[in-house]
């Protein structure tokens, strides 16, 4: 995944309506693990915004895993 | 009589989520015979920099239907719960609020609204369960949770604030079900367009593969959009998760 560096985390830079791009980061991603059902807000079952590692932050998220 | 349980901060990142906990608290309530449980509701509290949370900072609330008498054992059922289950390095808070009690509901809504647009201290959330005389507690780490227990009460209260926990089991054939029989069911009120008003009894709906409702002016209401490929207002389908990412 692409992720800025925002005070000093890694965030998302597709915001949190980017579903196809949060899709395509969760693709590869060997740290990936669906959150609980209710926590989950994108269609694909595979996607950052059902990451459990993934953080909400004001405009986006930001990545918990340590990969990157 | 009514009450509404709401708690908040009590996972983190290999633990059930706060809406698991919630559901055991809601059938162990039924399981003791002290009442009848209704939907786990979740409600989307503010995303600040300032305010701890694990990844999401929900709270969830039930309602149940009590009796008078068992009021204390659930309170003391509840608080013995969450210290036992709550994930280690979580800030688990309680609230119980006994909805026909409270002469004026507005504070209460107002700081559920609150929460969701700003950072509140956990002095402001046991001052006004003070002055509405609430159970608000707290159950280990920093006692964070109860600010978001409390939100969680005040917005579950207001009618018009979150979404159902889990999923929807509604009868189908072949995918579609009339909107008479969706109301059916006990956790559905009403049938209603996404932009518009209820939907009339005989219209058909296409069930998606998760189908849970909304709570809209009290009403636990079940969204839909026009089905693909129909005329709008000829067949109707459940709003994705992504249609309802902002309830």
């Amino acid at each position: 995944m692409s992720l800025n560096i925002r005070n000093g985390k890694k965030e998302f830079p597709g915001g949190k309506e980017d579903w196809p791009g949060a899709a395509r980061a969760a693709e590869g991603c060997q740290s990936f693990l669906p959150d609980v059902e209710e926590e989950q807000a994108a269609d694909a079952a595979r996607s950052c915004y059902n990451c459990r590692y993934r953080r909400w932050t004001a405009a986006s998220f930001t990545c918990g895993t340590q990969r990157n | 009589m009514r009450i509404l349980i709401s708690i908040d901060d009590t996972d983190n990142l290999e633990s059930p989520g706060t809406g698991a906990l919630a559901s055991r608290i809601a059938s162990d309530l039924e399981i003791n015979g002290w009442g009848k449980s209704s939907y786990v509701t979740r409600h989307q509290l503010l995303v600040h920099p300032d305010i701890p949370y694990t990844s999401h900072n929900s709270a969830m609330c039930f309602a149940a239907e009590v009796d008078e008498a068992a009021l204390e054992s659930i309170i003391h059922y509840a608080a013995e719960f969450l210290k036992r289950e709550s994930a280690a390095g979580s800030d688990p808070g309680l609230c119980v609020t006994v909805v026909d009690r409270l002469k004026n509901p507005e504070p209460l809504i107002a700081f559920g609204r609150k929460a969701k647009q700003s950072v509140i201290t956990i002095a402001e959330a046991y001052s006004l369960a003070e002055t509405l005389q609430l159970h608000l507690s707290e159950h280990g780490g920093t006692g964070q949770g109860v600010i978001g227990a409390l939100a969680g009460a005040g917005l579950r209260l207001s009618g018009n604030d979150g979404r159902l926990k889990g999923r929807l089991n509604i009868a189908d054939v072949d995918g579609w079900a009339a909107v008479s029989d969706i109301c059916s069911h006990n956790d559905v009120d009403e049938v209603r367009s996404l932009n518009g008003p209820p939907l009339k009894d005989t219209e058909r709906v296409k069930l998606g593969e998760k189908v849970k409702t909304v709570l809209l002016e009290g009403k636990s209401v079940l969204l839909v959009v026009p089905a693909d490929g129909a005329v709008a207002g000829t067949a109707w389908q459940t709003c994705s998760r992504q249609q309802l990412k902002n309830y």
